[in-house]
């Protein structure tokens, strides 16, 4: 990361109209003193933030912070590593994510996720973005299901013509936008993205950018990203981590400061927050 | 043998040039072309002796008695060489083989890569490895002596034999249920974890991500563990000799005794047929053709394992 030019009037935030409040008024997810173990190992402790409906809200920080870990948890991704485990609580709505009744594919299934590396199936696009319906039971007309999914992701017009071949000939852009459309298919609540541009050109991060604040209208969306720049152009909301060391010498993520993204990148009010976002963190 | 008792002491000095001349790497070197060398000759000089006598046996017989009959008997006075019945029985017991370890070996594959714990996988492929290593011969007999005199009380109606290509196909099947169940797990292991990642998010079950996604995802890999075990059941000789039996009256019922390629090559391996006769030169002609269906299969196993690599490059 070169220059990280956060020179205040230049940076395009979202929203003046959003009340400067940390807490987000109307939050699909509220996060109470969330810690996530791998094992015995504590990755990830005391995490407590809002996540705002119809918002993005970006996470940022140095990696290894714990980012990924608690974005996983939104959608209880991390039920599949073994040892892993979350403690604390996370309300989605008024539900407890983590409770006893709750079932984790119903929750992946209102709540998508995009991955860093572009995942799609090795199978052709139609079926790519007609998989999640049909593991779902969606009903409906599947031709009509996919066109509007491709639609939404800013994706039809490019591949309208080539829908039956193979998903790994498209571009590394364009991979990572059908597995946007795919995660729009199933009609989720909530999408997450971990570093969904980090593997992608300028130009397709652009793209894959107006398309998140196209969906937003729909669609809350929690983002993780290296680029501050991105999370200054298109968050509402960002959550800043970093790796601390507690007495015994142990590294865990926290989150320093959780805010309007505009008064995160203006007027932070922790000194890590202002190093970071300066760069001069270290 | 490759160890290189090269006793430089760190930290003392001298020459940055060899200290003393590498003769184990040069013998390794040796070593390895020649096991490498072996292997190839062997399957050059398989081929050469395979094929003189079978030249000449198609010299003495033609192509069209050989292939357009089901009358064999080239021990019998006069003799008779239409190989249908041989085929039949191969191709009937491989059949039943497959149709045995398919399900058996891609349940416990999929077992194995997709839902076993770190824990039991290492009990479980362990275990799958000793039972490739059982001497076929064990299968035979138990095919034999175990196998068909159940089903004959079980399933009175079937009216087997005492030797039958049932039985015999069944056994032969677990034979290659560790070829299917673990080449298959080795492919579908290869899958990336993105990939399930990806069927996760979306709501999907694990046995929906298994079956619909790393499964084909692994599918040319799979293919290829299915064809390589129908080749070696194509080629079982114990099982089929032991517990198929050796008539070869054209039959296409699997309850009666049957002789496969295979078995039909030991029988009359072993028997008294002179050099030269043409008897002798059946053995080959028969071994020739069966050794063309695996070679075209295994050929076909590996270019699937190419394509199978190619996938995520
Ligand atoms: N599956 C895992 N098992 C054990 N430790 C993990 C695992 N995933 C992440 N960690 C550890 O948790 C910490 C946070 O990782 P992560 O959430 O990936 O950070 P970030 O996304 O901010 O780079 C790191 O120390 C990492 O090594
Ligand atoms: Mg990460």
């Amino acid at each position: 990361m070169s220059e990280i030019g956060i020179s205040v009037p230049n940076v395009n935030v979202r929203g003046p109209e959003v009340p400067r409040t940390i807490e987000a008024l109307d939050p699909v997810f509220t996060v109470s003193n969330l810690s996530v173990f791998y094992g015995d190992y504590e990755a990830v402790r005391g995490v407590d933030m809002t996540i705002g409906n119809r918002e993005i809200t970006a996470m940022i920080g140095p990696s290894g912070c714990g980012k990924s870990t608690v974005l996983r948890c939104f959608n209880r991704m991390n039920d599949l590593i073994p040892g892993a485990r979350a403690v604390g609580e996370i309300l989605y709505h008024d539900e407890n994510l983590y409770g006893d009744h709750v079932d984790p594919i119903e929750v992946r299934r209102r709540i998508g996720m995009v991955f860093q590396k572009p995942n799609p199936f090795p199978k052709s696009i139609y079926d790519n973005i007609a998989y999640g319906p049909r593991v779902n039971g969606i009903k409906g007309n599947m031709d009509e299901i996919v066109e509007e999914a491709l639609t939404k992701a800013a994706l039809w017009d490019e591949v309208k013509d080539k829908i039956k071949q193979n998903a790994l000939s498209l571009s590394g852009g364009q991979q990572q936008r059908l597995c946007i459309a795919r995660a729009i298919a199933v009609k989720p609540d909530v999408i997450l993205m971990d570093e969904p541009c980090s593997a992608l050109d300028p130009i397709a991060t652009t793209k894959i950018e107006d398309l998140m604040q196209e969906l937003t209208r729909d669609y809350t969306i929690v983002i993780v990203t290296h680029n501050m720049q991105q999370a200054a152009r298109v968050s509402d909301r960002t959550a800043f981590f970093t790796a601390e060391v507690d007495g015994a010498g142990v590294r865990h993520g926290r989150l320093v400061e959780f805010d309007e993204t505009s008064r995160i990148f203006t007027n932070p009010s922790d000194k890590r927050t202002e190093d970071y976002i300066t760069g001069r963190f270290g | 043998m490759s160890a290189q008792h090269r006793t430089t002491v760190p930290g003392t000095r001298g020459s940055l040039a060899r200290s003393r001349p590498r003769y184990g790497e040069f013998v390794v070197k040796a070593v390895l072309l020649t096991a490498a060398m072996v292997s190839v000759a062997t399957t050059i000089g398989i081929v050469i002796a395979l094929l003189e006598p079978t030249v000449e046996f198609f010299a003495a017989v033609s192509i069209g008695e050989f292939f357009g009959s089901t009358d064999w008997g080239p021990l019998f006075n006069p003799p008779a060489f239409g190989v249908w019945p041989l085929i039949v029985a191969t191709v009937e017991i491989t059949l039943i083989a497959v149709v045995v370890a398919v399900p058996l070996g891609l349940a416990a594959a999929i077992y194995l890569s997709e839902y076993a714990s770190h824990r039991t996988r290492k009990i479980f492929k362990p275990v799958l490895e000793v039972l490739a290593g059982v001497p076929t011969v064990v299968f035979g007999f138990f095919a034999l002596t175990f196998v068909t005199p159940l089903f004959r009380n079980l399933f009175p109606f079937l009216d087997l034999e005492a030797k039958n290509a049932l039985a015999a196909g069944l056994l032969v099947g677990v034979m290659i249920i560790p070829i299917v169940a673990s080449l298959s797990e080795d492919s579908m292991a290869a899958v990336p974890n993105g990939l399930r990642e990806g069927s996760y998010a979306l709501g999907a079950s694990k046995m929906l991500t298994s079956v619909r996604v790393v499964v084909p995802a692994a599918f040319s890999g799979i293919v290829a563990a299915i064809i390589l075990a129908i080749s070696r059941a194509a080629g079982e000789t114990m099982i089929v000799a032991i517990a198929g039996g050796f008539k070869s009256v054209f039959t296409l019922y699997p309850g009666n005794e049957m002789s496969t390629m295979a078995a039909f090559i030991a029988q009359a391996g072993s028997g008294d047929a002179s050099v030269g006769s043409i008897a002798y030169k059946t053995i080959f002609a028969v071994g020739s053709l069966l050794f063309v269906i695996t070679f075209a299969m295994n050929y076909l196993s590996a270019r699937m394992v190419q394509k199978y690599r190619e996938v995520y490059d």
